[in-house]
């Protein structure tokens, strides 16, 4: 439809408010209170614009853009003097109260309320008397609040309480008086506090990790990276300064997190400036370890030319790295650094998503499903958005249904707020142990890996009667699954959600039926298999054995061990770890942390992390992301695994004149020698890419200081960053000067735009799709007429057995990933390990909680902690928390008191 | 051609006479004007014992200002490097801490504050843009010095004496005692 803005035609899209009409056209608007995933409540009042009858109307009457709706031939006046004048006095009246603190406050220079009050035209401040102040409150070590800054907005509370469903934020007192903040001091509860600081306009609240080295956000030298954190591989923008990475902000990314983060992804990024890193190379058992790399690479030449060379890929490596490994040592000595259980895991899900008879679902296929089942997957712990987006397809299904009722705009957040109340769409949370979600799920089952995947099959045999029916099924658990499929096949989008949490295949293919037997012939269902690392599908794809397949060779003696960046003490128990250490005679270990692993290595190589290096990885969709250097480390020696690999490819094969290969080389090579990759290259922004011949600055036009920052160390200025072989992004602050290609953006900044909600002007409409076209590489691809073949092997259902239990893991939400736990900050908010039994068997082994137990094989004490609704026969132990250990997880073990 | 501005005069190609061609009544007259100079004030002064009064606009090196208590004024916002034309402003800032009240005037200051004086052009910029009244151009320029890392002053080179505790040198610094 057609809409005029200040009398000239625009295009805009039925369904949304004026304001998004007039950001959509490119106009500039202020707005604070209105959110693109939170919708409108008009508290601000900042968006006012003149709505006119027809041509013949001047007087018009004033409206708040956010809450009116786009109408055809609609006619608005945002530059009239009245509505100029509106806007600019509600300016006036919320900076009353606001404090001249531009200079100290963190947010300055990309803050929204800077940017609008800029906007508006108000520049001088007329009110010279008392200000309103409060007291500030300690939210834990992630986020700083200076309330005096706030505005009233309530955007806070919106995402807090209503989007993010956290319960420990709220706001409080009335008048001009209005407090956002906690009823007393305290951490902040929800793993999804760290977003506050962007979506809050203002300074009140703010980064608390960015403080320790404060660095404005001109002064950064930023680029695209992608969260390592979990298998989601969120969209990151991550920001250097002196050799320190400073912070990590969300990159929007319509398909996978949209305009947010979780606290791991958020506030993990410390330990690239960890102490403990690796920035030399050593070669152990020398009189000096630490060697040039001249040196190294004479060693390494001997140790790459012993006979039996074997490759441990990582997890969490770049595709490239872990095909430069492959290409080193040869395919068939290639091995994933993984447990055999989780290698045959995600072999079946990575079966089940090739065959394409499903659709591998997004985190917005999610957050637009009308139902959801969580099958056996803990997603609050081990993929963090993908609860989110789990609870906001629970949300935004009663707020649909509630709008059609009424015919209201979905972005009428209040009056739809009102009319849904507690109403919620179908959510079946089923669980080990439950998780928070529970709470807004109509379903929660709480049961042992064989007893999910027995519901999940009785739910497909309802849905499809082909499938086979539970052998001895109770009553009750055939109840539930009747609810749960007439739930689905009410149902239009909806999305089944499972993983490896349950470490049981039985659960995974019984996800898969469920899935399939929806599917009909207009559309697939969806399924999302939650992996554990954030390369772990890249890893998987490369059909690589795991690593407890070497002691399946019968000559697994004196080999020369290559580990890329993995501590395998954190995949294999202890004891099989050490079995493989005894049978190696060379280990190579490259890593960016010091760890079990790289103890143990006679040649330790330094390896960068993901801010330090180019890669791609694989998310539990099969997407393939590509993220970008955001500086090359002052330690010179500290490389991208994919080099080190690379030279010693070279050095092995002796090609003396031999020149590496550059990434997109390596990605071709990769594509070439195994085509379920076909097209991975197209994630990346090609190296010889340039606009007018010119690079993509890293660094804002406004980064200050080029002259001195090293003039200390040596008064002629340096030469910039220089990367070997070419790239698209530079160093510095100069090359182009337009708007970059947005899923390449090093950081977003648009004129008159500082804050990261500067997104808008990159996006085809606010909260849509970037401009321009955009590759999406999926490695899955669904096919049409592809007829599912179903799994019909239904276990038996779980009997406790005397004297042993279940094990399985208990990861937490800011560490089951490796590397955030490294991180201060998230460290001091772990809790500590502990054992937890249900309530039948602590009083079998007459222990209570805070006991300490044994667990065999095991070697560490555990507390223990008693849960209410576990089933009897399972322990869960606490898994990925620094120096924990790993057990045989879903295998038998004994329980022994302390 | 005409002439832009009316006080040219030919220039007079004569031939010169006998007394002109001896020389000595202009040498006489050349004398006269070098001795009279004798007599009159001299313009220079004996620098660097004694100095000229520098005009009230004159923009020489910075220092960062305390307030009265003698608290650093600076809060590390980084707005004079962003405003530098030359990039010779680097600083880091840091979170003050309880019971540093009394040495910072702000929740954050400068813990490293660094100007390149060989790439300042000494435009004065950085003063405009300061927000904390921290950072002022005064009447001195940089003395010359053997190494270059000479001219990169740090927050030792550029702050003033506190008041409280350092008054005599603040005084001496400002010329005042
Ligand atoms: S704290 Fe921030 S988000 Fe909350 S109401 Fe105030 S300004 Fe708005
Ligand atoms: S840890 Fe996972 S969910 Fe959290 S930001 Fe990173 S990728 Fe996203
Ligand atoms: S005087 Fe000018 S050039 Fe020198 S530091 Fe200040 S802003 Fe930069
Ligand atoms: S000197 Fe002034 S402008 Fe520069 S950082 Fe300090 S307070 Fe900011
Ligand atoms: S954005 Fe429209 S009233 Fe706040």
């Amino acid at each position: 439809m057609t809409i005029y803005i200040d009398n000239k035609p625009y295009e805009a899209k039925a369904g949304k408010n004026l304001l998004e009409a007039c950001l959509a056209a490119g106009i500039n608007l202020p707005y604070f209170c209105w959110h693109p995933s939170l919708g409108s409540v008009g508290a601000c009042r900042q968006c006012a614009v003149k709505v006119f009858k027809d041509e013949k109307d001047t007087q018009g009457r004033l409206v708040m853009s956010c809450m009116e709706g786009v109408r055809d031939g609609v006619r608005i006046g945002v530059e009239e003097a009245t509505a100029k004048a509106f806007r600019e006095q509600v300016i006036e009246w919320m900076m009353t109260n606001h404090p001249h603190d531009c200079p100290v406050c963190d947010e300055g220079g990309s803050c929204h309320l800077q940017d609008m009050t800029v906007m508006t035209g108000h520049d001088y401040r007329r009110y010279h008397y008392k200000k309103r102040t409060y007291k500030n409150q300690y939210l834990g070590p992630l986020i700083n609040h200076e309330m005096n800054r706030c505005i009233q907005c309530y955007r806070c509370v919106r995402y807090y309480h209503d989007y993010a469903g956290g319960d420990d934020l709220n706001v409080f007192a009335a008048h001009n008086h209005v407090y956002f903040g906690r009823d007393k001091d305290g951490v902040l509860q929800s793993p999804f506090s760290g977003n506050l600081a962007e979506v809050c306009p203002t300074g009140v609240f703010t980064d608390k990790t960015l403080k320790e080295h404060y660095t404005r956000k001109w002064d950064l030298t930023m680029a695209p990276s992608v969260c390592t954190h979990c298998s989601v591989g969120c969209n990151i923008t991550a920001g250097e300064r002196y050799g320190k990475l400073r912070c990590v902000v969300n990159r929007y990314n319509e398909e996978v997190n949209g305009y947010f983060l979780c606290d791991r992804g958020r506030f993990g990024y410390e330990f690239v400036n960890s102490e403990n890193r690796v920035t030399q190379p050593l070669i152990r058992g020398r009189m000096s370890e630490a060697v040039s790399e001249e040196e190294l690479m004479h060693e390494l030449s001997v140790l790459l030319s012993q006979q039996k060379l074997v490759g441990i890929g990582s997890a969490r490596a770049s595709l490239e790295s872990n095909f430069a490994l492959r290409q080193l040592v040869g395919a068939g000595n290639f091995y994933a650094g993984i447990s055999e259980t989780e290698a045959y895991l995600t072999r079946l899900i990575v079966q089940v998503m090739q065959e394409g008879t499903l659709h591998s679902a997004s985190l917005k296929d999610i957050e637009q499903a009308d139902a959801v089942i969580v099958l056996g997957e803990d997603v609050w712990n081990t993929a963090p958005m993908m609860a989110l987006a789990v609870r906001q397809a629970a949300m935004k299904t009663a707020a649909n249904n509630a709008a059609a009722q009424l015919s209201l705009p979905a972005w009428h957040d209040a009056a739809i707020k009102e009319l849904v109340q507690t109403d919620k769409g179908f959510l079946a949370n089923i669980t080990v142990a439950g998780s928070p979600i529970d709470n807004i799920a109509q379903v929660t089952v709480h049961a042992v890996p064989d007893d999910i995947a027995r519901l999940g099959f009785a739910v497909a045999h309802e849905l499809s009667n082909t499938l086979p029916a539970l052998a001895n099924a109770d009553e009750k658990l055939l109840q539930t699954a009747r609810q749960i499929a007439a739930a689905l096949q009410q149902s239009k989008h909806p999305v089944i959600v499972s993983g490896l949490s349950c470490v049981n295949s039985a659960v995974i293919r019984a996800a898969f039926d469920i899935a399939a037997a929806l599917n009909n012939t207009h559309w697939k269902a969806s399924v999302a298999y939650v992996l554990p690392e954030c390369n772990s599908m890249g890893l998987a794809l490369m059909q690589a054995p795991s690593a407890e397949r070497i002691f399946d060779s019968s000559n697994a003696n004196d080999m020369t061990a290559l580990i890329l960046e993995n501590d395998l003490y954190r995949y294999l128990p202890q004891a099989t770890a050490d079995a493989f250490f005894s049978r190696c005679s060379n280990v190579i270990a490259l890593d960016s942390i010091h760890n079990n692993t790289t103890e143990k290595a006679q040649v330790l190589i330094p390896a960068a992390t993901f801010a330090e290096a180019d890669g791609s990885m694989v998310n539990y969709e099969g997407r393939t992301q590509h993220y970008y250097k955001v500086f090359i480390p002052k330690e010179g020696h500290i490389k991208e695994s994919f080099h080190w690999l690379n030279s010693m490819r070279i050095a092995k094969n002796n090609r003396s004149n031999g020149h590496g290969l550059s990434l997109d080389e390596l990605l071709h090579e990769a594509e070439i020698e195994m085509p379920v990759f076909e097209g991975v290259h197209d994630a990346m922004l090609s190296p010889h890419y340039s606009i007018h011949g010119e690079h993509i600055p890293r660094e804002p036009h406004r980064y200050s200081g080029r002259t001195a920052m090293y003039a200390n160390l040596n008064v002629s200025e340096q030469k910039p960053l220089q990367e070997e072989g070419e790239s698209a992004f530079g160093f510095t602050m100069e090359g182009f000067k337009g708007q970059p290609p947005a899923d390449a953006a090093p950081f977003f900044w648009s004129p008159g735009w500082n804050s990261g909600q500067s997104v808008t002007k990159y996006q085809q409409e606010p909260g849509g799709a970037f401009k321009g076209h955009i590759p999406a590489v999926q490695l899955f691809h669904d096919k049409v007429d592809k007829a599912p073949v179903f799994f019909k092997d239904i276990p038996e259902a779980f009997v406790a057995r005397k004297q042993k239990w279940l094990v399985l893991p208990q990861y937490h939400v800011l560490a089951s990933g490796e590397l955030s736990s490294y991180t201060k900050a998230l460290a001091s908010l772990l809790p500590e390990a502990c054992v937890v039994l249900s309530e039948t068997d602590a009083a079998l082994l007459g222990v209570r909680d805070g006991d300490k137990i044994r667990v065999h094989p095991g070697t560490t004490a555990l507390p223990v902690k008693v849960h209410l609704s576990l089933a009897n026969g399972v322990v869960l132990i606490s898994a990925g928390l620094p120096g924990t250990e790993v057990y045989n997880w879903g295998d038998w073990v004994k329980i022994e008191k302390e | 051609m005409q002439s832009l501005t009316n006080r040219a005069k030919p220039v007079d190609r004569r031939p010169m006479n006998f007394m002109e061609r001896m020389y000595l009544p202009a040498v006489l007259k050349g004398m006269s004007i070098t001795f009279s100079h004798m007599f009159k004030k001299a313009p220079t002064v004996r620098y660097p014992d004694e100095t000229r009064p520098f005009s009230p606009v004159f923009r020489g090196l910075h220092v960062l200002n305390r307030d009265e208590e003698g608290r650093e004024r600076c809060t590390a916002c980084g707005l004079c490097a962003v405003a530098c034309p030359a990039e010779a402003i680097t600083m880091e800032a840091a979170e003050r801490k309880q019971g540093e009240e009394n040495l910072y005037r702000e929740e954050k200051y400068a813990a490293k504050y660094e100007i390149n004086m060989l790439r300042c052009i000494f435009c004065g910029l950085c003063e405009e843009a300061c927000p904390k009244d921290a950072i002022y151009l005064s009447e001195t320029f940089a003395p010359s010095n053997f190494a270059r890392k000479g001219f990169i002053y740090g927050k030792k080179d550029l702050l003033i004496p506190d008041p409280k505790t350092e008054a005599a040198d603040l005084a001496k610094a400002k010329g005042t005692n």
